[in-house]
């Protein structure tokens, strides 16, 4: 039983988080507000090219074959960056393209040729042979696929085939926002929810960006708390603002073991994999909205700036918390479950 | 990373299992004093003969020499019985036993070690006094050394099991000087002494192994001192990390099995409509699994706990995390419980009541943010040294 990560997990992190701090920094959203695209192509097969997209694919696909927990572990890091780009879609769409048995198009997603946006059904259904109804797609800029979630598996549809995409106003400055009305579209791509649960897999990648969001506001509360100065003291010295802190550094602490422990469980195929799951998605979505929201307070009127970055947290740690389910069904659906193992 | 244990580690898992299941005490716990006493030392007494005391402590004293892991299965196979923890062997298992590991003298280590995993004594903690709670360092009872003993005079409150306890790890002042963390002495009082008055409290929950005690004139040995004369907050501290760390273990996991035992109470008991059943409350249903899912991450940041530990020697820090969230949890669960009982809620029924008592439960959560550290001391101790903000 090992829950802490190893010497070549904190090394894998930390050329992650040094790759994003440097080629991916969080002014660049701003920057790109008007973008088409969140994120620039040369960034984004650089990180391919680091090997970014293919963490947990198999080598035959020119993955690294890695664990579940590891590809977490450089999520988190993403989440902390607040990265923009499609990165959880095409690594999501990497590994139903494996199980679906087409390597090649895993391989292509691998590096970086073939994106994949994510697509959430508003209404209508998906199954085998394709979809319909209305969608919010986010990022679609440069996709060649959308991956689409349903109750039974999951698709990988061709972006081109779902017409004519509206752009949105989306929430997030980091993440661009449209919807589509698609009659029928085929999927590419269709893994059954028994053959693999890829929505708990989204789940533990989404709570991972999550645990990195919570972490990296605890940080900057911590930071603005021992610099900014009132009333001749360092406003951390208050307790008003002390203890905010912790309890933010308390949540995204039980935030990251619980991911941590959904991920080992995904991977292991423990008989609660989904209880474990779920329990991350409910305590990194609160430590990381409670944490965001905490983190505005904190910096006074700055924090409520377009020029801070504190927004861009809570904006996205929104986004990440309505993606793949909605609180109340995460809820629902955990007290559904058997007791924990 | 995994979640694997090692086949010793099932096998080990299963022998407790078996061996909870034919020796757990099945009669409920004596409420009275005398009663009390004798039911939890004769139970540490049984873990004792079969082999199941000091799990990770030292082969040297009497244990099984095997690690946190081992010692968190038999902690999770306990919990799964159902019984209440803490006990009158806390402060000997969890305080005085692994600080006198850490800091006391062969001999004293000879002698106390073995008694405690016996089942032999009842150790108490006389740390807070009625000046000196949080601010522990602000104590003040007095010891002046003369000859080769210490004559201990002042009082000490909030001191569990001090009525039915043998010993007492005790902080006093040797030297009032210009620090107030200079002068303390940690030393072990032997609670026969003559000049000692114990007064029990009655608690919120009804019980009464809450105790002040009265010190006039007690003679202590000087060979008694653990760690050296005016040097006892060093001491002191390593007692509270171990408290703050793995002492609270067994509570943790017994959250888990009492949030549980939570949901399938909701499940059969009527809810506030008086009709249904609670747990088809929307909104009890929800803060059921909200309860469930920060258990099972209590869970998880206590097995990285453990991790961490194989790892260190003393806890760090880290222990107030964990300390501040299950206190925080199990006082939402303390509460939760009240509201899915309904009217129900209205009877008296002690925690230590087969099937456990959801408002003696209640009421005792309200201690979980208050000893061991207050919550909002835990807070300090991680705004301060986890997040490094000033002070
Ligand atoms: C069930 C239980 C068992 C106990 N057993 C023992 C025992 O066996 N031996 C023993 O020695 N003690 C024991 N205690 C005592 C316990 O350690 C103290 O109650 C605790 O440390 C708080 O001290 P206090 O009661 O004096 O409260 P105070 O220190 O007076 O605190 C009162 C309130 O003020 C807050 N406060 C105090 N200082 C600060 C600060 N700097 N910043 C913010 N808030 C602050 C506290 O958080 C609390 O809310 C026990 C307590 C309980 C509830």
């Amino acid at each position: 039983m090992d829950l802490l990560p190893s010497r070549d997990q904190l090394e894998l992190t930390a050329a992650a988080a040094e790759f994003f701090s440097e080629q991916v920094p969080i002014a660049g959203i701003r920057a790109r507000r008007d973008e088409p695209a969140s994120l620039d192509t040369k960034t984004w097969l650089a990180g391919a090219e680091l090997g970014l997209l293919g963490l947990s694919a198999p080598e035959e696909v020119g993955g690294s074959g890695l664990g579940l927990d590891d590809e977490a572990l450089v999520f988190r890091e993403i989440g902390r960056a607040l990265a923009p780009g499609p990165f959880l879609g095409t690594v999501l769409g990497a590994r139903l393209a494996v199980l679906a048995g087409r390597p090649d198009l895993a391989a292509s997603m691998v590096d970086g040729r073939t994106a994949v946006a994510l697509a959430e059904l508003r209404d209508g259904s998906v199954g085998p042979e394709g979809l319909g109804g209305r969608l919010d797609v986010l990022d679609p800029e440069g996709s060649t696929y959308v991956l689409v979630l349903g109750e039974d598996g999951a698709a990988l549809v061709e972006t081109a085939a779902l017409g004519d995409l509206e752009p949105l106003a989306g929430i997030d400055p980091g993440t661009r926002l449209a919807s589509a009305t698609v009659g029928a579209a085929s999927a590419a791509c269709w893994l059954p929810a028994d053959q693999e649960p890829l929505r708990l897999r989204a789940l533990v990648l989404a709570s991972a960006m999550l645990v990195g969001i919570a972490e990296a506001v605890r940080d900057q509360a911590s930071d603005h708390a021992k610099n900014r100065v009132q009333f001749g003291r360092p406003i951390g010295v208050n307790q008003a603002i002390k203890h905010r802190c912790a309890d933010m550094a308390v949540a995204a602490e039980a935030a990251l073991s619980q991911t941590m422990f959904g991920a080992v469980a995904l991977q292991s195929g423990r008989a609660d994999r989904e209880f474990q799951v779920l329990a991350a998605r409910i305590v990194s979505s609160r430590a990381a909205l409670d944490g965001a929201s905490a983190n505005i307070q904190i910096h006074g009127g700055m924090g409520y700036t377009y020029e801070h970055d504190a927004h861009l947290y809570l904006k996205r740690a929104q986004v990440l918390d309505h993606l793949f389910l909605q609180r109340t069904d995460a809820l629902g659906g955990l007290l559904a479950q058997a007791a924990a193992q | 990373m995994d979640l694997d244990f090692s086949p010793e580690q099932v096998q080990f898992r299963e022998e407790v299992r078996t061996w909870l299941t034919e020796h757990v005490p099945r009669e409920q716990r004596p409420e009275e004093p005398a009663g009390m006493r004798e039911f939890d030392l004769g139970w540490q007494r049984t873990q004792w003969e079969g082999g199941w005391a000091g799990i990770a402590w030292p082969e040297q004293y009497g244990g099984r020499g095997l690690t946190l892991v081992q010692q968190l299965i038999w902690y999770e196979e306990y919990a799964r019985t159902g019984l209440p923890g803490i006990d009158a062997n806390f402060v000997g298992l969890s305080h005085a036993g692994p600080t006198l590991m850490t800091r006391a003298t062969e001999e004293q280590k000879a002698f106390h070690l073995p008694r405690i995993l016996r089942g032999d004594v009842v150790w108490c903690q006389g740390f807070s006094e009625p000046g000196a709670g949080s601010d522990l360092a602000a104590l003040s009872t007095r010891a002046v050394i003369d000859g080769d003993e210490l004559v201990v005079t002042g009082q000490k409150i909030w001191t569990s099991f001090a009525n039915i306890a043998d010993h007492q790890e005790l902080l006093v002042r040797t030297t009032r000087g210009d620090s107030k963390h200079h002068g303390i002495t940690w030393v072990i009082c032997d609670m026969n002494s003559p000049g000692i008055d114990v007064r029990p409290i009655e608690t919120i929950e009804g019980g009464a192994e809450f105790c002040e005690v009265f010190y006039d004139e007690v003679r202590i040995p000087l060979e008694n001192v653990v760690g050296g004369v005016d040097d006892g907050w060093r001491v002191a501290m390593s007692t509270l990390s171990f408290e703050r760390g793995t002492a609270f273990t067994a509570n943790q996991v017994r959250l888990a099995d009492t949030v549980e035992k939570l949901i399938d109470t909701a499940r059969e008991h009527p809810g506030p409509d008086g009709r249904r059943p609670a747990i088809e409350d929307d909104e009890i249903a929800r803060r059921l699994a909200t309860a469930r899912a920060e258990v099972a991450a209590l869970r998880a940041m206590t097995y990285a706990g453990v991790c961490r530990n194989l790892r260190t020697d003393t806890p760090g820090p880290e222990g107030s995390m964990l300390k501040l969230y299950y206190a925080e949890v199990a006082k939402e669960v303390g509460r939760l419980a009240m509201d899915v009982i309904g009217p129900d809620a209205l009877r008296l029924v002690s925690r230590w009541a087969p099937g456990g008592g959801w408002t003696g439960n209640y009421f005792y959560s309200f201690s979980q943010s208050i000893g061991g550290g207050t919550s909002e001391i835990q807070r300090n101790i991680i705004g301060d040294r986890v997040l490094g903000l000033p002070r």
